[in-house]
């Protein structure tokens, strides 16, 4: 055993457990969320099920299982729920998704399994997607339009309902782009006029030729507002004027305006390509759609859009001020022990909490620095601050500053690795410092710039409780980039992936439906994260072979 | 016991001590080096004569090579170094206030220990300097390419590749590029800072026949471990020992006849 010992085995045994335990911990973290986010966009199976409810009556059940749960019996019984004929001390229990939301009081029940007389998955069940009020399970039964039935036979049922939908989204679609293109740009137009008709006043100098012009601009985009807002309800009547007919679990049917369906499935009658399909096709819409019914449903696309963009502009700010800094820090401070206790408080400021570089940045960078601005440059706008509020600007320069001392720490290490031999040779074929500096040293310590920079975008990526206080909201109107002037509008407020899991998970009215996107944003926010990262790396990478060191 | 023997002085026996200002390059006057509290130069005082070979001898930490970074001032990057005397160029003491030092570095070029190619190609490398001064005419630069890379007798091996990255050449190539690279910016003075100690014997033999050349367009200075290479390829040597200058004469009779214990002491092997 001593001699076990002696040789060194047990330093291995623990070396090697110490990387297994952290592998498995990266791969297991990694392989839960994706296995619980991706599953929540495969086409689950409609039961139809008999249960016996307490007072001995049975009613039918129409939903996707959700869940699985095993209980104690005793609980049950403790509960006020007492079973007949049941041996075992464990049963299991089912969470039912129903949906139909407005018929029915709870769109998630629990179904005890002793309690269900017969569980079938008939193949005319559909799920149809709405824009309001979550799924409707059911049978579908016929096609209205204009309140009239459309069917000529109950075989083409299918066709004509995907027919009619079909043509509903289109509608739907031209009815969004109007509203998100050029009503928006009408209204920014609008707002733009009076915040120009404010500041003449407020300089003095709104003469009534001024004051007429604007008002003829106005009115002439009143009416064009006006004539898009007919067109737009044109089109939404198109869109409403065919129904579905539905019959649901409790047998009634009822109808459902086409206009707010956006999809229906017969999941019970795919084939595993179809399923596969479908799960990429909601994948795609995921990642693609925007949010609704207060982001437990549709997309993320804003979220994603905000993450990134936010994230990019930090790079870009963080970069240039850690890279100078390190730089005066490296090469010109002097090596004394001010310098020393710069370079500890430096990183130092690394190991402060995130939530107090919110708190600082809410205090200086958005009420001082924002209300200064507002005060010299938007005075038109006021009461309404422009920069005064929290924004992805705010946002970004907060996580910059977050994580300004990974990049200067990684610049310096860089800058500390490259050989005195480069710098003599540079500085005696007559370059100054400087020079030496531009041309030789920081190229040469850009991949270590890299490492300092995928560092940071790794941090900053995942960092939420300093944007809470900076410029997430839970829902953004508007892109920070879009097709107005000056396109980037750094001073909007924005959505953050990290954010929405937080708030779709723990502040939505619907938990219960909302946990699966809980999972499946993680898994998105990984996936960005990953693929900022990767992409950066690449970068480096390149840099690498590029400056590679010196090799005798 | 090393026997030497000096072959290259076919060049005619100079004055050293009273060369005239057309023959000298560039006068050391009463140098004294400090870092920090250590003394590393004693009252160093020699002419350097123009478009000869000029080699610095003597055992390890004896100040040779300080000499002849204070020649360039590259000792300025050294914060803890003090100098006091004189060094000449062109009747200009290169320490004065108003002197640049890069400026002053573009007319006293030098070659390192190592060599040390900068990650850039080939020909960046070679024009590294020619684009600090500004200039970026492509013609210009292809110009000054060719007759360095000449010069430094790299052109017939890398000609055809020019483009590639420097760290594609062998050792004794990368000494010659950094040689090339270190006339083109055309200095007057070149020093050589033991530029073949970590080459094999085979490129230790090119650059040596170089740097004979190098002498006829450069005054050279060449600080060497290598008795026999000092013999080989200097007009005249100097020797010297703890910080101090012992001995500089011409190099056949340094080696031959050495006027004092110390030079002969070194040159036959007894100490260093």
């Amino acid at each position: 055993m001593n001699h076990w010992f002696k040789s060194g085995k047990p330093w291995i045994w623990l070396t090697a457990g110490a990387v297994s335990v952290s592998l498995i911990a990266v791969i297991g973290l990694l392989l839960m969320i994706a296995w619980r986010g991706l599953s929540f966009f495969w086409p689950a199976p409609i039961h139809e099920m008999e249960v016996q409810t307490p007072t001995g009556e049975t009613t039918i059940l129409i939903g996707e299982r959700y869940e699985t749960e095993e209980i104690p019996v005793s609980r049950l019984n403790e509960s006020g729920v007492f079973l007949e004929d049941y041996e075992l001390p464990v049963l299991q229990r089912y969470l039912i998704k129903v949906g139909n939301r407005e018929y029915v009081p709870l769109d998630f029940t629990w179904v005890l399994e002793p309690a269900i007389v017969s569980d079938t998955t008939p193949k005319d069940l559909a799920v149809i997607e709405r824009s309001k009020d979550g799924n409707f399970y059911g049978y579908p039964v016929d096609v209205l339009q204009n309140g009239e039935s459309v069917l000529t036979s109950q075989d083409n049922l299918r066709d004509v309902l995907f027919e009619r939908i079909e043509r509903a989204v289109e509608f739907n679609k031209q009815a969004m782009a109007l509203q998100n293109d050029e009503i928006s740009t009408i209204n920014y137009q609008i707002e733009q006029l009076r915040l120009e008709r404010r500041g003449l006043q407020l300089e003095g100098k709104l003469t009534p030729a001024e004051e007429d012009r604007i008002e003829s601009e106005q009115t002439q985009l009143r009416a064009d507002y006006m004539a898009i807002e007919k067109e737009l309800f044109a089109l939404r009547d198109l869109a409403g004027r065919d129904a579905v007919v539905m019959r649901d679990m409790r047998g009634e049917e009822v109808a459902l305006p086409m206009y707010r369906v956006l999809d229906v499935t017969f999941p019970n009658d795919m084939n595993i390509f179809q399923k596969w399909a479908h799960f990429f096709v909601q994948v795609g819409k995921f990642v693609s759609e925007d949010p609704r019914e207060a982001n437990t449903e549709g997309g993320v696309f804003p979220a994603i859009f905000g993450t990134v963009f936010m994230v990019l502009l930090m790079s870009v700010l963080v970069t240039p001020f850690g890279v100078i800094a390190a730089v005066y820090l490296h090469e010109y401070a002097g090596k004394n022990i001010v310098t020393r206790v710069i370079r500890i408080a430096v990183i130092n400021l690394a190991g402060v909490p995130s939530i107090v570089y919110g708190v600082f940045g809410l205090g200086f960078f958005v009420y001082m620095v924002g209300g200064t601005l507002d005060q010299i440059f938007y005075p038109e706008s006021l009461p309404t601050p422009t920069f005064g509020t929290p924004g992805v600007l705010w946002s970004a320069i907060t996580l910059a500053i977050l994580t300004l001392p990974v990049v200067i720490v990684s610049t310096e290490e860089g800058l500390s690795r490259i050989p005195s031999t480069l710098r003599e040779g540079s500085l005696a074929l007559g370059a100054t410092k400087a020079e030496t500096i531009w041309r030789i040293i920081l190229p040469m310590a850009s991949p270590a710039i890299m490492t300092g920079l995928i560092l940071a975008v790794a941090r900053a990526a995942g960092e939420v409780a300093p944007l809470m206080l900076v410029g997430v909201v839970k829902s953004a109107p508007m892109l920070p980039v879009d097709g107005n002037f000056p396109y980037f509008h750094v001073d909007r407020k924005f959505m953050h992936l990290g954010f929405h899991i937080y708030d779709v998970g723990f502040q939505s009215p619907n938990v219960e439906a909302a946990r699966p996107l809980v999972y499946a944003t993680s898994f998105l926010l990984v996936t960005v994260i990953v693929g900022l990262n990767l992409t950066a790396i690449g970068v480096r990478n390149h840099l690498r072979e590029k400056y590679r060191s010196l090799e005798h | 016991m090393i026997s030497v023997t000096p072959t290259s002085s076919t060049a005619e026996v100079l004055d050293l001590e009273n060369l005239t200002n057309e023959q000298t390059a560039m006068e050391i006057r009463n140098l004294d080096l400090h870092y920090g509290d250590v003394q590393a130069l004693f009252d160093v005082s020699m002419k350097i004569p123009k478009n000869r070979v000029t080699a610095f001898i003597g055992p390890s930490g004896c100040g040779k090579s300080t000499l002849l970074r204070c020649i360039n001032r590259m000792n300025d990057l050294v914060e803890i170094c003090r100098t006091k005397g004189e060094i000449i160029l062109h009747d200009k003491n290169i320490y004065d206030k108003d002197v640049d030092a890069a400026a002053l570095r573009r007319k006293v070029g030098m070659v390192f220990q190592r060599p040390n190619p900068f990650p850039k190609s080939i020909y960046e490398n070679v024009v590294y300097g020619m684009r600090l001064q500004g200039v970026n005419d492509r013609r210009v630069l292809d110009e000054v390419v060719e007759r360095s890379l000449k010069g430094a007798a790299l052109w017939e091996e890398v000609k055809d590749r020019l483009g590639d990255t420097a760290f594609s050449l062998s050792g004794g190539q990368q000494q010659r590029l950094v040689i090339a690279r270190a006339i083109a910016v055309e200095p007057e003075v070149l020093l050589l800072d033991e530029p073949t100690s970590a080459l094999d014997p085979i490129s230790t033999l090119t650059i040596e026949e170089l740097i004979t050349e190098l002498k006829s367009k450069y005054t050279v200075v060449i600080v060497t471990h290598n008795m026999q290479q000092a013999a080989r390829v200097s007009d005249q040597t100097a020797f010297m020992y703890m910080g101090k200058l012992i001995e500089y004469a011409d190099t056949n009779t340094l080696f031959t006849t050495p006027e004092k214990k110390q030079t002969e002491d070194y040159i036959t092997g007894r100490y260093g």
